[in-house]
């Protein structure tokens, strides 16, 4: 029964199976050193989680160091589901330690996951505490979040920054570079579902933090023009001013106000002014049913998405370079020097002003109705008397005008370190004939930003040098040590000093004697110029209140422009602007002298 | 040592035990338990609160697998030739009551029956065929030697290969039955061209097969087994899918290196790996005992099919080899079906690495299986050695 060939048999499947082990061995041997690794380091991969450590953001300085965006220390509560041991007690700590509702963290805790985030941005002292308690699972992870000092000072230069430590509008965004710092690293080996191993080393590279960002803006000035601004918007009732105060020779902005302001610290939160809906009415009147679009109040949670987004743009809008505006009169100081430095005019011409010019077919009207009669170019000047200038601006002619626009800068952007700067809207060359050369003569239909009109005045009286404004100074790092300094362009002999010279007479004159005498300081020689002008469109019964005044006129140090938008009851410029921009040197005047004594 | 033996022969000791066979198991148990344990107690804490939780029911199972080989390796194999008919009606049965509420349905496939423990009726089948084919061919005598016998012995196991595959859902348990009795069949028909033929045809079937589905086939319209030849060819394009778990096991396999991690030190067995405890605890292997103890292992398997070599070439009748060389064909295809799958050599399929696997049913069938053949050993007698 049982034969030979069995056995034979039986040793050739035994022959064959251990050959087939071999094989399978030979495989063990390719892969677990020829391919081994390259396997080792895809597991490595899989196995290490990289999470990252933020940077401290650099600061913001103001030019005596005093801070304007620093950072807290926040913490981020969460907890890991597999390593609770007593969840009832986390979930009652939670609850009473975090203001939260029950059903909220019960339902985080129970939830099978690697970490559930119960809340962030948590105050250190409430972290601290949660931690005290020492109960598994639950982690309490410090984070930087940014904080402003001045709450609303400035916020639409500063801006803030998002979730990711990143800008969002203003300084922030510009100089994000050198704000952000560079993110740290911690390697950790994880399991499957992302929990970390006690055990695993850990891998770590420290965050370093971000630069000082130091600003030319002096908090004092900045303050006290904010104050200056919200007084005359509230017994103006205006919707808006803006002050800008800048260093005439090189450029730095001192004070860049746009009240009404919003909190930096909590930007997300629309202010009232911001807090309305429009709904269209139909009232009667004279027996006819007109239709119009009344704002009524109304809370965030009201407003649709986009409403919602578009308020917070509107919010944080810089009107002073982000919106343009027809200048009006302020705006005749570039017509005097492009005409004084074309030689078509010169300070002792006389004129004669009936109260409107006639050009082509249409009659421009003097604001003095009954006209200036016979005056001379700085008494024109000083009275702001549309219908001289209207003929200074002829005498230019369209095309020499339009040089002199493009070489005074107006045509560019003023290249100030915040974004979103504005373009001028200006006529084309070629589309300029004479009814539009007279109106652009006096400030009117073409526009351009408050800070463009602020520069160009300033380059007018600064002897013909136009500096590029700025806020940004240099960077330093946390010890202070200056990493760098930055550079800005100058452009030289725009004008004439002979037509400067003449213009910061004139402009002295404005206000010794003229239509900007509320901007008089006794002791101090300060030039300026006034203006009013309508909103478009025309005839809304809205105006536009303007004063640029630069001291000490002789030599000018410090230029400054405030804008009242909309102002109720009197609405005039040099009644309403003057006066603010008069307080606002009465104060700073003697505060900067004493800065450049030290 | 020799005084002794002569001594103790004199008394009833004068047939063979297997004393190298039961070491080379009790190795491979002990070995497994360790494996066990290391592989699952990270996971087995988190989800069950105790470590020891998978150790403790896989002890549980290979004590009471032993006992059970105890006992029959007491017992004469020849008692067993009269359950043979019977072994193979009852494990047909056990498979269809897969279907009924007695059934049991684990990691989405319906393999299990439960009566206060789960058993798998595979494994019982795989037994049932061993003893029901080695009946049956010394019955069949000469006759196996003509076309019709040869036929009949490979047409026995279709039945039930099909059942598992098809009821149970286990196309590797059916691949290893019906292999099983091919090898029987190879072993006690003389013929050799008939097998050789066979085995080139099967070849260059399963090549034409590869080669059609490539060509064919792209993952989404790809049924469950094509897709996983698919998987097979390039586990990294279908990482995520099919090629999931080849790719951790892969990674697990060639990170160990020589060396390895060292015991315990697997990343990979932290939820990476899905089933590490059981058809994959060789790649843990791998990781943590490196080349060497991957080498130690294949090294043990072969002993052990060479001790199921030695006790077949001289047992004392054709039944009792036939049952040695079912045992062997079982083992040596699962051993190396499951090291293949986990390398990656073949696509993958659930195969569990005997004695080492997690697995209750498989370690108590597989150890009555290593009592039968002790017991075969039983009867040599010591000077026909």
């Amino acid at each position: 029964m049982y034969k030979t060939f069995h056995r034979k048999k039986i040793v050739v499947i035994f022959l064959v199976c251990t050959a087939m082990f071999l094989g399978l061995a030979a495989r063990l041997v390719y892969l677990m050193i020829g391919q081994s690794e390259y396997y080792t380091e895809k597991a490595e991969d899989l196995h290490e989680r990289e999470r990252s450590i933020k940077a401290a953001r650099g600061r913001i300085l103001d030019r005596n160091g005093v801070v304007l965006a620093d950072n807290r220390t926040v913490c981020t509560v969460s907890v890991i589901h597999s390593q609770l041991t007593e969840p009832e007690k986390v979930v009652e700590m939670l609850c009473s330690e975090l203001n939260l509702e029950e059903e909220y963290v019960q339902k985080r805790v129970d939830k099978y996951s690697a970490i559930e985030r119960i809340k962030s941005n948590v105050d250190k002292e409430t972290g601290d505490k949660i931690r005290a308690y020492d109960l598994d699972g639950v982690k309490v992870d410090e984070d930087y979040k940014r904080y402003y000092p001045y709450d609303s000072l400035a916020s639409k230069v500063l801006g803030f920054t998002g979730s990711d430590n990143q800008g969002i509008v203003g300084l922030e965004v510009i100089y994000d570079k050198y704000l952000e710092g560079t993110e740290g690293t911690i390697l950790t080996l994880t399991d499957a579902k992302g929990v970390e191993l006690a055990e695993g080393g850990e891998g770590r590279v420290e965050p370093i933090s971000g630069n000082d960002l130091n600003i030319s803006m002096d908090v004092n000035i900045q303050t006290y023009a904010t104050q200056l601004a919200e007084q005359v918007m509230e017994t103006k009732q205006a919707d808006g001013v803006s002050i800008l105060v800048m260093r005439v020779k090189d450029g730095e902005l001192l004070a860049m106000v746009n009240v009404p302001e919003f909190n930096l610290n909590d930007p997300y939160t629309l202010t009232d002014t911001w807090l309305y809906r429009e709904v269209e009415t139909e009232t009667q009147e004279y027996g006819e049913t007109v239709k119009s679009i009344v704002k009524v109040p109304a809370t965030q949670e009201e407003l649709t998405e986009k409403e919602y987004q578009d308020r917070l743009n509107g919010m944080w809008r810089n009107g002073t370079i982000n919106d343009t505006y027809e200048p009006g009169s302020t705006f005749k100081i570039v017509t005097a020097a492009a005409g004084l430095e074309e030689g078509v005019v010169t300070t002792k011409d006389s004129f004669s002003c009936p109260g409107y010019v006639i050009v082509e077919d249409r009659k421009i009207r003097c604001h003095k109705v009954g006209g200036h009669g016979a005056e001379n170019f700085v008494q024109a000047t000083m009275n702001s008397c549309n219908p001289v200038f209207v003929t200074v601006g002829l005498r230019i002619g369209a095309d020499r005008f339009y040089d002199y626009f493009e070489q005074f800068g107006l045509l560019g952007k003023t290249g100030v370190d915040l974004p979103g700067e504005a373009a001028t809207i200006m006529h084309k060359r070629e589309a300029i004939g004479m009814v539009e050369l007279a109106t652009v003569s006096f400030g009117q239909s073409f526009q351009i930003t408050p800070l463009q009109l602020m520069v160009t005045a300033a380059s007018i009286v600064n002897d013909g040098t136009r500096v590029t404004p700025h806020f940004g100074v240099k960077v330093t790092d946390e010890e202070g040590n200056t990493v760098e300094v930055f550079q800005y362009e100058q452009k030289e002999n725009i004008v004439s000093e002979e037509t400067s010279a003449t213009m910061r007479y004139m402009l002295e004159q404005v206000v010794e004697n003229g239509g900007g005498k509320n901007a008089y300081i006794e002791g101090y020689r300060i030039g300026g110029k006034t203006a009013t002008s309508q909103t478009l469109p025309r005839g809304s019964g809205k105006y536009i209140a303007s004063f640029l005044g630069f001291a000490p006129a002789d030599d000018p140090e410090v230029i400054a422009i405030c804008i009242i938008n909309n102002p109720q009851g009197t609405y005039y410029g040099g009644q309403i602007a003057a006066p603010v921009v008069r307080q606002l040197f009465e104060n700073i005047l003697s505060y900067l002298e004493k800065i450049n004594y030290n | 040592m020799a005084g002794t033996k002569r001594r103790e022969r004199q008394g009833q000791s004068e047939y063979f035990f297997d004393y190298s066979l039961l070491f080379i198991v009790l190795f491979l148990l002990g070995f497994g338990l360790i494996m066990i344990y290391s592989v699952s107690s990270y996971e087995a804490n988190l989800e069950y609160g105790d470590a020891a939780y998978y150790l403790k029911k896989q002890l549980f199972s290979t004590v009471l697998g032993l006992i059970t080989m105890t006992v029959v390796a007491m017992i004469p194999y020849h008692f067993w030739e009269r359950f043979a008919t019977l072994g193979y009606v009852v494990s047909a049965i056990l498979i269809l009551l897969v279907m009924t509420p007695l059934g049991r349905e684990s990691h989405g496939a319906r393999r299990w029956l439960y009566v206060g423990i789960s058993v798998q009726p595979a494994e019982i089948a795989k037994l049932g065929m061993i003893l029901f084919l080695a009946s049956f061919i010394c019955k069949m005598g000469r006759s196996i030697r003509t076309l019709k016998g040869f036929l009949a012995v490979l047409a026995i196991p279709v039945p039930i290969c099909l059942m598992v595959w098809k009821i149970t859902d286990n196309m590797s348990s059916a691949i290893i039955i019906f292999g099983i009795a091919a090898l029987m069949l190879f072993v006690s028909s003389p013929d050799y061209k008939k097998f050789v033929a066979i085995a080139v045809a099967g070849v260059a079937g399963v090549a034409a097969l590869v080669f059609y589905i490539v060509q064919t086939a792209d993952m989404e319209s790809s049924s469950f087994r094509f897709a996983r030849v698919l998987a097979w060819l390039d586990p990294e394009a279908y990482a995520s899918g099919k090629g999931f778990q080849t790719l951790q096991a892969l990674y697990a396999i060639g990170s160990g290196g020589v060396f390895g991690k060292g015991l315990g030190e697997s990343m990979q067995k932290l939820g990476f790996l899905p089933e590490a405890q059981n058809d994959m605890i060789f790649s843990i292997i791998c990781e943590e005992l490196g080349l060497f103890g991957a080498f130690a292992i294949i090294v043990m398997f072969i002993l052990l099919i060479w001790r199921f070599m030695v006790i077949a070439n001289n047992a004392k009748d054709l039944f009792g080899a036939l049952l040695v060389v079912g045992v062997m064909g079982h083992i040596s295809i699962q051993v190396i079906l499951n090291i293949a799958v986990v390398t990656n050599t073949i696509p993958n399929t659930g195969i569990s690495l005997p004695f080492i696997s997690y697995g209750g049913s498989s370690v108590m069938f597989l150890l009555i299986e290593i009592g039968l053949v002790l017991s075969v050993a039983r009867g040599i007698r010591l000077k026909d050695l």
